[in-house]
C-alpha cells in the first residue's frame, strides 16, 4: 500500500508504559536505601535538578515553539526569593526571641510570635509569585515579536533582571552572592527534617518535583491547553483564525513554565546553599536550560529526562575531571609534563564544552533530539519487518 | 559640558567599533537570513590572535590587523561551509542554537587552551591620551577609530562598486532572484560569513589594547551587536554603522549621567524599545 | 437581514491602496463568489474582515455586530472563520488532531471534540487519515482537512480563499460537491477562486474586484455578460 503520509502514534499510555514508569518510580524511591554514597546521590539530584528545568523549559519552548533563552530569571527568582526570605526569617526569629526575654507578659510574646515570625520557607512561594508577576511582565512585551526577535527580546530581559539583581545590593547582596549556613527544618507528612547532611531529603525534594512536573507536563498534553499551545507552535496565524487567543494562551504557557523554573531555582538554592548572579543568573544557564529540552527532544513529556541523563553525566565527567586525572593515574600520562598539567587543570574547567559539541551534533544530525532519533530508528525498523 | 562633550567622544570613538562588530553580524544576517549567536565568540577569537601576534612576535595589534583580517576571513569561511551552510533552510530557532553551540565551543575551548585568567595587551601607547581643549581622548581608541573608519569605507566601496559586492548585496535582497539571475549564492553566503567574521575579529584586535581579554569575552558582545543591528534595523550596513555610534554614546552617556552599573540596562531598554516600536529599526524597510 | 456587510471598505499600505471602498452585502445561506485578477486585493478583504488587519477606512459588520478592531480569535468565536490560500496544516499533529483544535474553540472536553472533529473529518471524507499527520498529507487531502477544521469551530459564516488551488480537476470536483454539501447545512459562505467555471457553477452572486475596487457584482449570468470584467480578464493576461 502507498502511503502519502506518516502514521502518527498518538501518546495515549499503554499498560505497559505505565507498569513500566510506576516501576522507575518505585526503583527511585528505594535507591537511597541501597545506595549510601553522597556522590551518587549527588549526581542523582543533579540528574532531578536538569529534568525540572528542562520539563518546566518544554512547556513554552517545546509544546507552545517560543524559545524563551531568558529562563535564567524565572530559576534566578525562585533561588533569590528563597534564600532572601530563608535569610530574613532567620534573623527575625533572633529578633523574636530577644523581645521575649524584654516581654513580661507571655501572652503577649506569643501575639508577637505569631504576628511577626516569618516562616522561613515561604521564600519559595516568594519566589513562585515573583517568577509569575515576572512572566506576566515578560510576556507582554516580549510575546508581540515572533521568531528570532522573541528570542532576543527574551535574552534582553533576562539580562535586565541580571544587572538589576547584581545592583540591588541592599537586598540581594549584589555580587557577593547569598550565602546561608543552616537550613532550618522542614516538616513534610507530620515529620520534621532538620539533618541535610545525607542528602536524603534533598533527593526526595527533587524526585518530588520531578514527579510534579512530569505530572504538570501530562495534565497540559492531555487537556484543551496542550492542543492549544501545540496549534501555536505549529501555525500561529492558523491557531489565530481557530479561535486560539494568541496573547491568552503564550502567557498561560509561559507563566507555567516560569512557575515550575522558579521551583528548581529554590531547589537549587538550598541544595547547594549559596547564589550570586554569576551562577543563577547568566546567559549560560538560559541556554544550558534550552539544551536539555533540545538534546532529549522537545515537545514530550520524556525529552528532557532523556536530555539530563545525557547532560548530565557528561558534564559531570569533565567537570570532576575523571578523564584527565584517570589518564594521568593510569601512568599514560606525565603529571607534571604540559599535557598532564593541562588535562588535570585545565580540563575541569570546561564541562561547558560538552553543551557546545551536544549541540551542534544535535541540531545538524538529529534535530528532533535524542528521542526522535530513538523513535525514527524504531520506525524505520519496524517498517523493514513488516 | 565638559563631562557632556568628554562622553560623546568617547562614546563615538568606541562607537567606531561597535559598528564594525554590527556590520559584520547584519552582512551575515542580511545574506543568509542567519542570527548569528557567535559572533562575540568570533570576536573572542580575534583578540586572542592579536594577544598572541603581539606576545609571541612583538606585532603591533594595530598593524597585526593585516593578518588578523584574512586569517578571520577564511576562519568565517570555514565555519559557513562546515556548519551554518547545512542549516540554512531549517527553522530559525534551531539555527540560533546551532551558532550558540558554536560559541560555547569556540569559548570553551578558548578556556582549555589559556584558562580563564584575564589577558592584558599592554602597548606603550596603552593608557596614554591627548589632550585637546581640555578634553583627553585616548590614543589607542583614537587610532582604532581611524582603522575602523578606514576599513568601513573599504568594505562600502567593496559591496557598492565591485561586481562580487553588488552580488552580495542582491543575495541579501533576495535570494532566490539572485539565485535565478545566475549568482552563486551558496558562494556569497560563504563570502559573507567570511567577511563578518573578519569584521568581528578585527573589532577584536583593536580593542585588545583597551580590554581584558578573557574566553568568556565575546558573550557581551553578541548582545551588543544584536542591539546595534536591530536597531539600525536588520540587514542595514548603514543602519549597523548608525547603530554603533548611538549605542556607543548611550553607554557612555549612560555611566556618566546615571551610573556604569546600569549603562546596559540602558542599553537593552532601548534594545526592547526598539524592537517593541519600530521593529524595522532606524533604516531597515518594513517586513512583510 | 445580511450576515455580513461590508461597508466601504479600504486598506491601505504605505501609500498604496490594496482595497478601496469596497462595500457589499451577503445574505444568510447563500454563496458568495469573490472573483477577481491577481492582486485584485480579494486575499486582503479577507484578511480585513476576520481580523489580521484592522480596515483603514470603513466598516464591517457580522451579524448585526461592528467587526472593526477585532483579533481573529474573537472573529472565529463570533461564527466566522476561514481558510488559506497557502494551507496552513498544524504539521506535527494528526488530522483529527488539527480538526479538534477547532472544535475546542467550542467545548473544554477532549472527549467531546473529538467527536465533533471525527464528525467533521467524515464530512469532508478523511476519515482513513484520521491519525496520520497533517505535514505528510497530499495537497488535495490537505485542503480538505483545512474545511474540516474552521467547519468544527461551527461558523456561521465561512470564508474559503482558494480551496480548489492547485488541485486536478477530480479533487477540484470533490470540493465543489463539498462546497454544496456545507450549504446545505446552513452555513453562508464566501468563496475566493480562480477556476471560472467552478465559481460560476457555485455561486449564487459573485462581486468582482479589480485593482483593489469593486468592479461588478450580480448573478453569475450578469457577470459573464459584463464587458467590464471581460476587459479587466483579458486586460490582466
Amino acid at each position: 500500500m502507498n502511503h502519502p503520509g506518516i502514521l502518527h502514534n498518538r501518546h495515549g499510555a499503554s499498560p505497559l508504559a505505565i507498569i513500566a514508569f510506576i516501576a522507575i518510580v518505585a526503583l527511585l524511591i528505594a535507591f537511597p536505601g541501597f545506595v549510601e554514597s553522597p556522590y551518587a546521590r549527588h549526581i542523582m539530584v543533579l540528574l532531578f535538578l536538569s529534568t525540572i528545568m528542562g520539563e518546566s523549559w518544554n512547556i513554552i519552548g517545546g509544546y507552545t515553539g517560543q524559545y524563551s533563552v531568558g529562563h535564567a530569571a524565572y530559576f534566578g527568582a525562585g533561588a533569590y526569593g528563597t534564600l532572601i526570605v530563608m535569610n530574613a526569617a532567620q534573623f527575625d526569629q533572633d529578633k523574636l526571641l530577644e523581645l521575649k526575654d524584654l516581654a513580661q507578659d507571655s501572652h503577649l510574646s506569643a501575639l508577637l510570635l505569631s504576628a511577626h515570625y516569618l516562616h522561613p520557607w515561604t521564600g519559595v512561594l516568594v519566589g513562585m509569585l515573583a517568577a509569575l508577576t515576572l512572566s506576566l511582565i515578560i510576556g507582554s512585551i516580549c510575546f508581540r515579536l515572533r521568531g528570532p526577535y522573541f528570542v532576543l527580546a527574551s535574552i534582553a530581559v533576562a539580562e535586565i533582571v541580571r544587572i538589576s539583581v547584581l545592583n540591588l545590593s541592599d537586598l540581594t547582596q549584589g555580587a557577593e552572592g547569598i550565602l546561608i549556613s543552616d537550613l532550618p527544618p522542614i516538616i513534610i507528612g507530620g515529620r520534621t527534617i532538620t539533618d541535610f547532611s545525607t542528602k536524603v531529603p534533598f533527593y526526595y525534594i527533587g524526585l518530588g518535583l520531578v514527579l510534579l512536573t512530569i505530572l504538570v507536563t501530562w495534565l497540559v498534553q492531555n487537556s484543551k491547553l496542550g492542543y492549544f499551545f501545540q496549534a501555536i507552535r505549529e501555525d500561529q496565524d492558523a491557531a489565530h483564525s481557530l479561535g486560539i487567543s494568541l496573547t491568552f494562551y503564550k502567557n498561560s504557557a509561559l507563566a507555567i513554565s516560569a512557575v515550575l523554573t522558579s521551583l528548581a531555582g529554590s531547589f537549587y538554592a538550598i541544595y547547594i546553599k549559596f547564589i550570586d548572579p554569576t551562577t543563577v543568573l547568566s546567559l549560560d544557564l538560559s541556554v544550558q536550560i534550552v539544551l536539555i529540552s533540545i538534546i532529549g527532544g522537545i515537545g514530550t513529556i520524556y525529552g528532557p529526562v532523556v536530555g539530563a541523563l545525557v547532560l548530565v553525566p557528561l558534564s559531570e565527567i569533565l567537570r570532576s575531571n575523571y578523564l584527565g586525572e584517570s589518564l594521568v593515574n593510569s601512568g599514560l600520562v606525565n603529571p607534571d609534563s604540559a599535557v598532564g598539567n593541562f588535562l588535570t587543570e585545565n580540563l575541569s574547567h570546561a564541562h561547558v564544552l560538552i553543551y557546545g559539541i551536544l549541540v551542534v551534533l544535535v541540531i545538524l544530525f538529529m534535530p528532533e533530539g535524542v528521542l526522535g532519533f530513538i523513535r525514527k530508528i524504531m520506525a524505520k525498523k519496524r517498517l523493514g519487518r513488516s | 559640558m565638559i563631562l557632556f562633550l568628554q562622553s560623546l567622544i568617547s562614546g563615538i570613538l568606541i562607537g567606531g567599533v561597535y559598528a564594525l562588530i554590527g556590520i559584520g553580524l547584519t552582512i551575515i544576517f542580511g545574506v543568509m537570513r542567519v542570527i548569528n549567536f557567535a559572533h562575540g565568540d568570533i570576536m573572542m577569537v580575534g583578540m586572542y590572535m592579536t594577544y598572541f601576534l603581539f606576545t609571541l612576535f612583538g606585532i603591533d595589534p594595530f598593524v597585526s590587523v593585516l593578518i588578523t583580517i584574512p586569517m578571520m576571513f577564511i576562519f568565517g569561511g570555514i565555519m559557513q561551509k562546515l556548519f551554518i551552510n547545512r542549516i540554512l533552510g531549517s527553522l530559525p530557532q534551531n539555527q540560533i542554537l546551532l551558532t550558540i553551540g558554536l560559541g560555547l565551543i569556540m569559548s570553551n575551548s578558548a578556556m582549555l587552551a589559556f584558562t580563564s585568567d584575564y589577558k592584558i595587551l599592554t602597548t606603550s601607547y596603552s593608557s596614554s591620551s591627548y589632550r585637546l581643549a581640555g578634553l583627553s581622548i585616548s590614543k589607542p581608541l583614537a587610532i582604532s577609530f581611524l582603522i575602523t573608519v578606514a576599513i568601513t569605507a573599504i568594505l562600502y566601496w567593496f559591496l557598492m562598486r565591485t561586481d562580487t559586492g553588488q552580488a552580495i548585496r542582491a543575495t541579501a535582497q533576495d535570494r532566490e532572484a539572485a539565485q535565478l539571475m545566475g549568482i552563486n549564492v551558496k558562494r556569497m553566503s560563504v563570502l559573507a560569513f567570511g567577511i563578518g567574521s573578519a569584521m568581528a575579529g578585527t573589532a577584536g584586535a583593536l580593542i585588545s589594547p583597551t580590554y581584558y581579554i578573557f574566553p568568556q569575552v565575546g558573550s557581551a558582545f553578541t548582545l551588543k551587536a544584536f542591539v546595534i543591528t536591530v536597531l539600525g534595523g536588520m540587514g542595514s550596513i548603514v543602519g549597523a554603522t548608525l547603530g554603533g555610534v548611538i549605542i556607543g554614546v548611550v553607554e557612555s552617556m549612560g555611566a556618566a549621567y546615571i551610573s556604569s552599573d546600569w549603562k546596559d540596562v540602558v542599553v537593552f531598554t532601548i534594545f526592547l524599545l526598539v524592537l517593541l516600536i519600530k521593529p524595522s529599526g532606524l533604516m531597515g524597510t518594513s517586513r512583510t | 437581514m445580511a450576515i455580513l456587510e461590508i461597508k466601504h471598505v479600504s486598506k491601505f499600505f504605505g501609500g498604496l491602496a490594496a482595497n478601496s471602498d469596497v462595500s457589499f452585502e451577503i445574505n444568510p445561506g447563500m454563496i458568495m463568489g469573490l472573483i477577481g485578477p491577481n492582486g485584485a486585493g480579494k486575499t486582503t478583504l479577507f484578511n480585513c474582515i476576520t481580523g489580521y488587519y484592522p480596515p483603514s477606512k470603513g466598516e464591517v459588520i457580522f451579524d448585526g455586530r461592528r467587526m472593526n478592531g477585532l483579533q481573529p480569535d474573537k472573529v472565529c468565536k463570533l461564527g466566522m472563520a476561514r481558510t488559506w490560500q497557502k494551507v496552513r496544516p498544524l504539521a506535527k499533529m494528526s488530522v483529527v488532531d488539527n480538526v479538534m483544535v477547532g472544535a475546542l474553540c467550542r467545548t473544554n472536553s477532549l472527549k467531546l471534540a473529538r467527536e465533533m472533529a471525527m464528525e467533521q473529518v467524515r464530512v469532508v471524507r478523511l476519515e482513513h487519515r484520521s491519525n496520520f499527520l497533517a505535514g505528510g498529507l497530499p495537497i488535495g487531502e490537505r485542503k480538505k482537512l483545512e474545511v474540516a477544521r474552521v467547519l468544527a469551530t461551527q461558523p456561521k459564516l465561512l470564508l474559503l480563499d482558494e480551496v480548489m488551488g492547485g488541485l486536478n480537476p477530480a479533487e477540484s470536483e470533490e470540493i465543489i460537491q463539498l462546497i454544496l454539501d456545507i450549504r446545505k447545512l446552513g452555513i453562508t459562505q464566501m468563496v475566493i477562486e480562480h477556476d471560472m467555471k467552478a465559481i460560476m457553477r457555485i455561486s449564487d452572486r459573485i462581486v468582482v474586484l479589480n485593482s483593489g475596487e469593486k468592479l461588478a457584482e450580480g448573478t453569475p449570468d450578469e457577470i459573464v455578460n459584463n464587458p467590464e470584467v471581460v476587459a479587466a480578464y483579458l486586460g490582466s493576461e
